[in-house]
């Protein structure tokens, strides 16, 4: 059976040093739902989320209201609540989360993405990132492989 | 074994106290330690579980679940704060109404997971720190809580506890004394933060213009809804009448509102803070476990011999001390651990002077500390996690003050009315 070693991982990280919004840009670019967060020696810090970015961006506030629709866009506030965050360091918002190792099985990984709620985990051999692992990616993958059975 | 049963309970409450542990964790060891060690037997442990305060505690967590889709509580909170135009202690007045009078019909915790959410959304536009206005919602919430029996967790373990308490008992003997209560620490903390609270008049315009009853159009089911919610106020108001007790009008209400308003049944009994209930579970078995070995009655004795066996004095110092040991740990473990000491001081005879003292005392102790009340501690918690963290120090410069002015007003009204 194949491991995670076999499936399209993205090598999207940035150093412990990076500005939130050179995280961001390169969340964007990579085109993953989430990137790393690297220490020394390529090891994980944590990640940094399409959802992690939304609640640096946009006021705290909103996690506890269910109920948005009275709200109006307050240009100025939200312009000074985006530049705050963009001169902040990355590791200011980054989640620690349990990375998958390369030699899981692709249904490990499945599970791990069920039950985290998580878009994409980092894979690690031994302490070292190797890429991120996408949801997507990996049903893309089972998908491309399917075929009738015996 | 009586020394052992002390020993547990009041290592249980320090530990709450201290927030190490999460307090259903150290609730429920409390109580299997009990049971395990013999203080308490299975069948008694069963025993001592108040299931009418869960069923109610159940009841209207569903009800109030389904209930907040239909935005109508952020339409209350929204609109009080256009009303004020913007007028600091007009602000702070017409927040504190709404979280009292929220408080009072569906319970204090409630009250602030619903509205100080919307208060930071109303601080925010109004480039105002939310904090000074957070906290007059939590003293409204313990003080408008304290008004009926389902405003406060310890009005509910009383009202349940003692059946001749009716929810009109609560509202004839309690409610007065927490509206005068209200109006004068609101009027306290308007004088101490007007100046903090001064809004630009532009700023007061912007929330002026949001349309405030845009969520409550766009829910479903809000008219059959709110018609299940008030029915089941008024099903409070009547319960001695219909013989119903108040956890069968809360469980009966959740149960409509799950008939007529709730598309899935799971997601809907989601909201059912089963942390919440097992905390309560474990406190009512550590409490059996203190009256199987003759503690409360200790208690009770040494109550009476320091009141002389005066009544006046007796309710005083239920008063009082309910409120400096909610301060302490929390209103609700302590009053867990007083209805069986007030039972016994009240002797064969009922005497409602006594349970009205026990709840003032517990319910606007809940305003001293953070950890006093669970209402505070849900508060400071979205105030935290919204980045305006509150410390210890900093709500007990509120806190102290507010619940010495209000055990005063209690007490004056105890000794004029109930003692």
């Amino acid at each position: 059976m194949p491991d995670l070693r076999t499936l399209p991982l993205v090598n999207a990280s940035v150093p412990d040093g990076a500005l939130f919004g050179e995280a961001v840009a390169r969340l964007f670019e990579a085109q993953v739902p989430a990137i790393a967060v690297l220490g020394s020696g390529e090891r994980v810090v944590g990640v940094l989320s399409e959802l992690d970015v939304l609640r640096a961006v946009f006021p705290a506030y909103l996690a506890e209201l269910r109920q948005t629709a009275f709200l109006e866009d307050d240009s100025t506030a939200l312009q000074e609540r985006a530049w705050e965050a963009r001169t902040r360091r990355a590791t200011d918002f980054v989640r620690r989360v349990e990375p998958l190792d390369g030699d899981d099985s692709v249904t490990h990984a499945a599970e791990r993405f069920l039950h985290t709620g998580e878009q994409a985990l980092p894979v690690v051999e031994g302490e070292r990132f190797i890429g991120m692992l996408s949801v997507a990616a990996l049903c893309h993958a089972r998908l491309d492989r399917a075929g009738p059975g015996d | 074994m009586d020394l052992l049963a002390a020993l547990i309970f009041v290592a249980a409450l320090a530990l709450i106290a201290a927030e190490w542990v999460h307090r259903t964790k150290v609730a429920l060891a409390g109580a299997a330690l009990m049971v395990l060690v013999g203080v308490l037997d299975q069948d008694g442990a069963i025993e001592s579980i108040d299931w009418a305060t869960l069923g109610l505690l159940a009841g209207m967590m569903v009800i109030v679940g389904l209930t907040e889709p239909t935005g109508v509580f952020t339409f209350l909170a929204l609109r009080v704060a256009q009303l004020s135009k913007g007028r600091p202690v007009a602000l702070v007045f017409m927040l504190a109404l709404v979280t009292g009078v929220l408080s009072a019909f569906l319970d204090n915790l409630t009250a602030i997971l619903l509205v100080v959410p919307i208060t930071l959304v109303i601080a925010d536009l109004l480039r105002i720190s939310p904090i000074p206005l957070v906290l007059v919602e939590i003293v409204a919430s313990n003080v408008g809580g304290t008004a009926t029996l389902i405003g406060d967790p310890p009005n509910i373990m009383i009202g349940t506890a003692r059946p001749e308490l009716s929810f009109v008992d609560f509202i004839v003997n309690l409610a007065p004394v927490a509206l005068v209560t209200l109006l004068v620490v609101t009027s306290g903390l308007a004088l101490v933060y007007r100046a903090r609270l001064r809004v630009e008049p532009e700023r007061a315009r912007e929330v002026a213009r949001l349309d405030a009853a845009r969520d409550m159009r766009e829910a479903k089911y809000v008219g059959r809804t709110l018609a299940v919610l008030l029915g089941t106020i008024l099903a409070f108001f009547l319960h001695s009448l219909l013989h119903l007790e108040p956890a069968v009008v809360a469980l009966t209400g959740a149960t409509v509102m799950l008939l007529v308003a709730a598309d899935d049944v799971e997601s809907a009994l989601e909201r059912i803070e089963w942390s919440t209930l097992f905390f309560f579970l474990g406190l009512f078995v550590m409490v059996g476990g203190l009256e199987a070995q003759g503690v409360i009655d200790r208690i009770a004795e040494w109550l009476a011999d320091a009141s002389g066996g005066s009544r006046t004095a007796e309710g005083l110092i239920i008063l009082w001390g309910s409120a400096a040991g909610s301060a302490a740990v929390d209103n609700i473990p302590f009053t867990a651990a007083m209805i069986p000491v007030v039972e016994s001081v009240q002797g064969g005879e009922f005497d409602d002077g006594l349970w009205w003292a026990l709840a003032l005392g517990a319910c606007f102790g809940g305003n001293a500390t953070v950890i006093a009340a669970a209402a505070n501690v849900a508060a400071t918690g979205i105030l935290g996690r919204a980045g305006e963290p509150i410390s210890f120090a900093r709500y007990l410069a509120v806190g102290v003050p507010v619940t010495l002015v209000s055990l005063v007003i209690a007490t004056v009204y105890l000794l004029l009315f109930q003692l």
